[in-house]
């Protein structure tokens, strides 16, 4: 099987990522960046979870705090994003074996598949949020698997540097 | 109103933003404060690399080579105490003081370097023990 390290390695190698890498302050920012848009999205996330699983602003219709939320979500999300890829791109060879880092790509994946099914089916159905049990018991579940997918996503993120399994 | 809320708040993004992002992994996870270690060898390597660097360091303990890798600031701080990417060349002699690692014997979180002409540079990171090495 062809190894990826080889891949790895040129990545690491290039000029820009050696550049980042070595950098005072572009490195010290991007992270800074990284953990910002992570800090609004996860709040963003966490309201619109609570409103699903009914703990807050249940005198407001939920379609209406999806819709008004869901803007701002991905606007921290697409930048933490690329912040993040950014990262992996300057040191990959440190993260591509670590126990959290690959946990958290898991747990990304997971809450990605989450927000996508729930966007795809019960949010078809959002209009009857509120009325219809069976969609809410449906909107319910989303929201409690979406905390716990991004509780878990963020605390393996936290985690990485501490590498405890080398 | 709300635009200069947001203003606001990414003015003082950017001021958290300069300060050093040190506490990145703690001193105490990795290090042990009560074995102080002053190796005297050869830096085979240096990484000036985020989020710390690294000094690569040959010592000899008898008739036998030992390889440390020892933990230094971040370039940002290194840069802030004099030191440049091109005080290191792949060979030179140096004396590093610091603290060896809690499972790893090999691993040691540097905190004073002192070159072969005598110049001393502070290289720990934010936290650790202040055994006086540390600029105030």
């Amino acid at each position: 099987m062809p190894s990826i390290v080889p891949t790895f390695e040129w990545l690491e190698g290039l000029a820009w990522t050696t550049a980042l890498r070595e950098s005072p302050y572009g490195y010290p920012l991007i992270e800074t960046s990284h953990v910002a848009c992570i800090v609004i999205f996860a709040g963003l996330v966490i309201m619109m979870d609570l409103r699903l699983v009914g703990l807050a602003f249940t005198n407001a219709p939920l379609a209406q705090i999806q819709r008004r939320l869901f803007p701002w979500q991905m606007g921290a999300f697409v930048p933490s994003t690329a912040t993040g890829i950014l990262l992996f791109c300057v040191d990959p060879l440190r993260y591509y074996l670590n126990v959290f880092f690959l946990a958290k790509l898991v747990l990304l994946v997971l809450a990605g598949l989450n927000a996508l099914a729930f966007h795809l089916k019960t949010y078809r159905r959002a209009d009857r949020w509120d009325e219809d049990s069976q969609v809410t018991a449906l909107a319910r579940f989303a929201g409690a698997a979406s905390l716990l997918l991004w509780s878990a996503t963020i605390i393996s993120s936290r985690l990485i540097p501490n590498n405890w399994f080398k | 109103m709300k635009t200069k809320t947001i203003l606001v708040l990414l003015a003082a993004g950017a001021l958290w933003a300069v300060q050093p992002v040190q506490a990145h992994h703690a001193f105490a996870a990795e290090y042990d404060q009560s074995k102080p270690v002053t190796l005297n060898g050869i830096i085979t390597r240096m990484e000036w690399a985020n989020p710390h660097g690294w000094i690569y360091l040959d010592t000899k303990e008898g008739g036998a080579v030992k390889h440390w890798m020892i933990e230094t600031a971040a370039p940002s701080q290194l840069s802030r105490h004099g030191l440049k990417k091109a005080d290191f060349t792949d060979g030179m002699t140096a004396m590093v003081k610091g603290y060896q690692g809690k499972t790893d014997p090999g691993l040691a979180n540097g905190r004073t370097l002192v070159l072969k002409d005598g110049r001393s540079f502070y290289i720990g990171s934010v936290g650790g023990p202040n055994d006086g090495a540390e600029p105030r």
